[in-house]
């Protein structure tokens, strides 16, 4: 049998195709060469729409889970009598779609994996934790961080993600499988002397390496399956890297770990702090400029997301001015110095361009939904409306009133 | 896969001259990298922070001199925005305008809501208008149609359409709405449903009389959804006000408007209005088999019950799993 569920050309043509027509819309292509490698390419699998494919993946959930729920009333709610059975019939259907209906990441298979592999897990945690204590291994009944037992069913469960990943290539499972393996590599530094204190290097240096790995397969042309996991993958290892070295995190972390959870008040100093603002400080700089400098999106992304996390985490421990003068100030630098970029870069400059790229995927047309569901249209006019926190006061664009 | 290695693909193939696949490797080497959504979001975050905390810090400063100049400050910026704006305008059509660049839409949304932050912080300060509620609510909603149609911008369409159902609510129940926290009540939500009819009325007409054709989207999508969550919010209310609807009027509205839904989206090729007829209409078909499985139901053996409902649903979403993997051919799309 083969370890790859789908057809192995499904992703070649749809990868040519969606590249020819990036290069159509450019002008580098006439239509009837388009249309020439459409019909030379075809794309013989099942993936509808976005909103079908969101549609298909709620009434999948809906059914499976009301599915198991009918199944659950047949075995008297009997927990393995239930589970086993349900996922039998469960990864049995999933096979039979993608081999008979051609179903390729079509919102339909990929709720019925999601909610076999939870299943899965729930199995391993359960025969980890609950069913050991029943033979006289009863010490822990939680999962505690730096043990034995939890590096076992990590290992189990990271076991099953992997082959999931393997065989169907679904992103959010590879993310999952990725975080995973950090837990698990995690657990194992926990069980070290030292251990809390070399944590988040350990976790930052994995990431790193990760990342790199994840880079270099891309560029290898037989893992073309597996490009949109790995892409996936690019992502959060840069900020899995940041995350593990950010001040907060390790703040917060660190007093978690220390006390197994039942501390009160603020999250005492960390030791070497100064190296942790550092770092927070640093990383979304440094991938900032390797965004702009590659330039490279991904990197430039996660240089936005980690930047603001940074921000959080300063105004988490200092309030360095009032939130509303803060707002104002941040609010004139990011739409004055996006504006100067904006129009600095109407001509390209330094290999960058502010003007809109014909090769970019078209992004939905949602744009006019999400400004009425942030930017708040009626004042409220009731006496009793305090102005505290917040903004103009007020909903989302439907359930206004 | 890598543009390179779809160029030998293609020239494997024979479905390129190797002339054009060199015009193909330099455009991709030499295309700048365009930073256009970046730019925006982060002029889009700008905006949103800068007339957020200038709403907040107007009223941090009332009691003292400078707040005279907090007011003028944003007097000056809001009339900027708009003369920026308004320099910058495409000229008028009732198709869609083309745009030079997204920096005058964004001074327009940025004009709009400091608008809203003056005419808050005047009504609040000095009881401008009074306790004429309707018209604090009326004003933007008037203004920003106004201008949305004469700018061309959707975004400040969509606020005006807001401002719009604002007005509605304040009419109808005036304060209330805002002490109690009854949002869904009886006139409420008949209103809700009467001003959803509306707007989707509106994006019909100005989609088939080409008046403002792209604005259908925006109108059809808020009007939809106010009128179908404030139906299906009145239908599963346990305790319906005396001004409420009937059940079955609502159901049967329910229906009817989605198949109204998935004929737009038949013709416009639109699968959010498809998902959300069906999503909607299988929520209203799903109440009424509930209420007629719980009207039938033996108490001696209610178990039954729930055996049936475990069943109705997984066999019902089959149905329409089928139904969305057979789209095509059963509403003759392409």
């Amino acid at each position: 049998m083969n370890l790859y569920a789908y057809n192995p050309t499904w992703p070649r043509h749809e990868a040519i195709q969606a590249q020819a027509r990036r290069w159509h819309k450019r002008g580098l292509l006439t239509p009837e060469q388009l249309g020439a490698i459409e019909a030379a390419f075809p794309l013989e699998f099942y993936r509808p729409h976005l909103f079908l494919r969101i549609g298909l993946f709620l009434f999948t959930t809906l059914g499976a889970l009301f599915a198991a729920g009918f199944a659950g009333v047949l075995a008297q709610f009997h927990f393995l009598g239930t589970l086993l059975p349900v996922l039998l019939v469960g990864g049995v259907t999933l096979e039979l779609v993608i081999a008979g209906k051609h179903l390729y990441h079509s919102g339909a298979d990929n709720a019925l994996l999601y909610l076999e592999l939870l299943g899965l897990v729930v199995l391993i945690f359960d025969l980890t934790f609950a069913h050991l204590n029943e033979y006289g291994y009863a010490d822990h009944l939680d999962p505690t961080p730096g043990t034995l037992r939890l590096a076992l069913a990590l290992l189990l469960t990271l076991a099953v993600l992997v082959l999931a990943t393997l065989r169907y290539a679904d992103r959010l499972v590879a993310a999952a499988a990725y975080l995973c393996a950090l837990l698990l590599f995690a657990n194992g530094v926990l069980m070290l002397p030292l251990g809390t204190l070399l944590l988040p290097f350990a976790l930052s240096a994995a990431s790193a390496g990760a990342h790199a790995w994840a880079t270099r397969q891309l560029a290898r042309p037989e893992r073309l399956p597996y490009h949109r996991c790995l892409r996936v993958l690019r992502a959060l290892t840069l900020g899995t890297a940041y995350l593990a070295v950010n001040y907060l995190v390790v703040r917060e972390g660190n007093a978690e770990l220390l006390s197994s959870g039942n501390w009160t008040g603020p999250a005492p100093q960390i030791p070497r702090a100064p190296l942790f603002y550092g770092l927070t400080a640093g990383i979304p700089v440094f991938y900032l400029v390797q965004g702009l400098r590659r330039p490279d999106r991904t990197w430039l992304w996660l240089g936005l997301l980690t930047a603001a996390f940074s921000v959080y985490t300063l105004r988490y421990y200092r309030s360095v001015l009032p939130p509303e003068t803060a707002a104002v100030l941040a609010g004139v630098l990011l739409a004055g110095g996006a504006a100067w970029a904006t129009r600095y870069l109407r001509h390209s400059r330094h290999g960058l361009t502010s003007t809109p790229d014909d090769a970019e995927d078209p992004q939905l047309n949602l744009e006019s939904l999400i400004v009425a569901e942030t930017a708040h249209a009626a004042p409220a006019p009731a006496e009793t409306f305090q102005f505290g926190g917040g903004s103009s006061g007020g909903g989302g664009a439907t359930g206004e009133y | 896969m890598l543009p390179e290695a779809v160029l030998t693909e293609l020239l494997e193939h024979q479905l390129l001259p190797p002339a054009q696949a060199e015009r193909i490797r330099q455009d991709e080497a030499t295309r700048p990298f365009s930073l256009h959504r970046e730019l925006r979001l982060l002029l889009y975050l700008g905006i949103v922070l800068l007339s957020g905390g200038l709403g907040v810090l107007i009223y941090q400063h009332i009691n003292e001199i400078g707040h005279g100049v907090v007011v003028a400050a944003i007097t000056l910026l809001m009339l900027g925005c708009f003369g920026y704006a308004a320099r910058h305008r495409p000229p008028f059509t009732w198709a869609e305008a083309p745009r030079a660049g997204f920096l005058p839409d964004y001074a327009l949304l940025l004009g709009c809501l400091l608008f809203i932050t003056l005419e808050t912080y005047l009504q609040v300060q000095y009881s401008f208008f009074g306790t004429r509620y309707g018209l604090v609510t009326l004003l933007p909603a008037g203004l920003f149609l106004g201008l949305a149609y004469w700018f061309d911008h959707r975004g400040v369409l969509a606020m005006g359409i807001t401002a719009l159902a604002s007005w509605v609510g304040v009419t109808i129940q005036p304060l209330s709405a805002f002490a109690t926290n009854n949002f869904w009540h009886s006139r409420l939500s008949t209103a809700a449903i009467g001003l959803g009819l509306g707007l989707m009325a509106a994006g019909i007409a100005s989609e088939r009389l080409g008046r403002k054709a792209h604005f259908a989207f925006t109108y059809l999508s808020l009007g939809s959804n106010l009128l179908l969550l404030a139906a299906t919010a009145t239908l599963l209310d346990f305790t319906p006000g005396p001004d409420s609807l009937p059940p079955a009027l609502l159901v049967l509205l329910i229906l009817g408007v989605c198949a109204a839904l998935i004929w737009h989206a038949r013709r416009t090729h639109s699968y959010l209005f498809l998902l959300m007829g069906v999503g909607y209409a299988y929520t209203a078909v799903t109440y009424v088999v509930v209420r007629f499985l719980v009207a039938t139901a033996d108490y001696g053996h209610d178990g039954g019950v729930f055996m049936l409902l475990f069943l109705y649903v997984p066999l019902s979403a089959v149905g329409v799993i089928l139904f969305f993997v057979n789209i095509k051919k059963i509403l003759g799309l392409r």
